[in-house]
């Protein structure tokens, strides 16, 4: 089957969040939850400095850090390799949230609105609400699963629609013509703390 | 936060984790106290050795269980003994809770500590020591197997934790000692074993601080704890409360109440000490193409008034 991963393009991000925002619209994530999140980060020394920008997600590692410490079997690599959270399983402990060296995952104890509380929900927060509580849940983790509804439709996640500089791909790295497999190779895709051995499937190619 | 950890460091885990770490390492220590006192022939030493330490740890639990964001699943906790130290945590707990149980029913309540036979009482004794070691050490384990904390991830902290629940094991048997009317010299005798606790645990501590503070990746969670938000919490609670005062009133050989106050800062000093190892667990930012990424404090919110209701 396949092992779907990603390549970003640190050479074209420029940091607008894109994806972070259509992330959060297609997924219904409430207030401080970030399945897909753009860090920013300076280098150098004046004159010469560089402000990067760099989107991370969850990187659906081959070994990850937080399958191995989930005590009921919750999280768990589907056959497409993707990690995902059997949300009736999850008994919202937070060891997984311990075990990701990336902060991918998240924990939303109640679901809250962006506008301030007291308020009456408007029809669309209802269905927002409605939304976030029969996919993800409240009480459990939670964490990007590389838009699995859409990927059923043969669509690819929005982060990756989404971006205006096309920096994401998105593709079956087991398949070596697939264009994923192709840039990280030739591009010399890394990615993020190697050193932790959760063998990472989101790969970043340097800005040149 | 105001401190240098600002989005690395963890913070789903705070006080009913800490309680709960507190809780199951204080519950193991006193009933391996008792089980000792037993073997030594101190029958009331012995007894409320056995009958602490198992409803320690249980209250620990129940904090646990609270803590917990779907505890209707708790029964799955076991599922994954081969990778995870929750599951292979909740065996461990669970079996030591039980023969402390049996050890208790049998013996310790009804007051048939002294006489009869003392195999059985012994054998069982022995296993519930030995699942009440490990208690005592499966958590600074848990801990350490969260790699992205290389805070935690160290082997000196499941060799902190055990002498700490080991000391104030010994503290929480003396204070209810001193309340059941225990011989002096058979406290003054714990208090004198809980000096070489507490001296071993001081310097598991040092190098455990001494050693994060050297590396890189741990300098902020070394700070965070020393000289940062948590300092407070950990000169006064961890080294003042927890190690220094118990020291002094055990070297010195006060009893009576001076012994029982000591106690009770000791085990006060306990969860302290649990409670700032939780504080300071944190990430190493992520870096890529030579830049680190470090998260930055969001500005104070501009427009206040929009965080408030208009006025009914």
């Amino acid at each position: 089957m396949a092992s779907y991963g990603m390549v970003i393009d640190l050479n074209r991000c420029y940091g607008c969040y894109a994806c972070m925002l259509a992330c959060k619209v297609a997924n219904h994530t409430p207030p401080n939850v970030f399945w897909s999140r753009v860090l920013k980060g300076e280098s150098g020394t004046f004159p010469n400095v560089v402000r990067q920008s760099l989107p991370v997600l969850c990187f659906h590692c081959e070994d990850p850090g937080c399958v191995k410490v989930c005590p009921t079997q919750a999280t768990y690599i589907g056959d497409d390799g993707v990690v995902v959270i059997d949300k009736d399983k999850c008994v919202g402990c937070k060891y997984c949230l311990m075990g990701c060296p990336y902060g991918a995952r998240y924990t939303v104890p109640e679901w809250k609105s962006y506008f301030p509380e007291g308020l009456p929900l408007s029809e669309l927060e209802e269905f927002q609400k409605k939304a976030w509580e029969e996919k993800s849940g409240c009480g459990v983790a939670t964490k990007c699963d590389f838009c699995t509804s859409r990927r059923e439709e043969g669509k690819e996640p929005s982060c990756v629609v989404a971006c205006p500089a096309n920096a994401r791909i998105f593709g079956d790295l087991d398949d070596p013509d697939s264009e994923v497999s192709i840039r990280i190779k030739t591009d010399k895709g890394f990615v993020l703390k190697p050193e932790q051995g959760t063998k990472p499937k989101v790969y970043y190619t340097p800005p040149r | 936060m105001d401190s240098k950890l600002f989005g690395l460091a963890q913070t789903e885990w705070r006080w009913l984790i800490a309680i709960y770490l507190f809780l199951a390492g204080a519950g193991g220590g006193a009933h391996i106290t008792g089980v000792a006192a037993d073997f030594m022939g101190w029958t009331t030493v012995a007894t409320i050795g056995i009958c602490l330490g198992w409803p320690c740890v249980l209250i620990g639990c129940l904090c646990l269980l609270a803590d917990l964001g779907t505890v209707q699943n708790a029964w799955r906790v076991a599922r994954k003994p081969d990778t995870s130290w929750i599951a292979r945590g909740t065996i461990i707990i669970s079996i030591f809770m039980i023969v402390a149980f049996i050890h208790t029913i049998l013996w310790a309540w009804p007051g048939t500590m002294a006489g009869g036979d003392a195999t059985a009482r012994h054998v069982v004794g022995v296993i519930g020591a030995v699942f009440a070691f490990g208690t005592m050490v499966y958590t600074g384990l848990l801990l350490g197997d969260a790699i992205p904390m290389p805070f935690w991830s160290t082997a000196l902290l499941p060799i902190l934790f055990f002498f700490s629940a080991a000391s104030t094991g010994v503290m929480a048997v003396i204070l209810a000692g001193v309340f059941a009317g225990v011989e002096e010299s058979t406290l003054l005798t714990l208090a004198r074993a809980d000096i070489v606790l507490i001296v071993v645990e001081a310097l598991v501590l040092a190098a455990y601080l001494h050693g994060s503070y050297r590396h890189p990746n741990t300098r902020m969670s070394a700070e965070h704890v020393l000289s940062g938000p948590a300092a407070t919490m950990f000169w006064m609670g961890v080294v003042i409360c927890g190690l220094l005062i118990p020291l002094v009133i055990d070297a010195l050989g006060i009893h009576g109440t001076g012994a029982a106050i000591a106690s009770i800062l000791g085990l006060i000093g306990g969860l302290c000490l649990r409670y700032v190892v939780l504080a300071g667990g944190a990430m190493y930012p992520m870096s890529a193409a030579g830049t680190d990424f470090r998260p930055v404090r969001r500005p104070k919110d501009p427009m206040p008034a929009m965080g408030k209701l208009p006025p009914s």
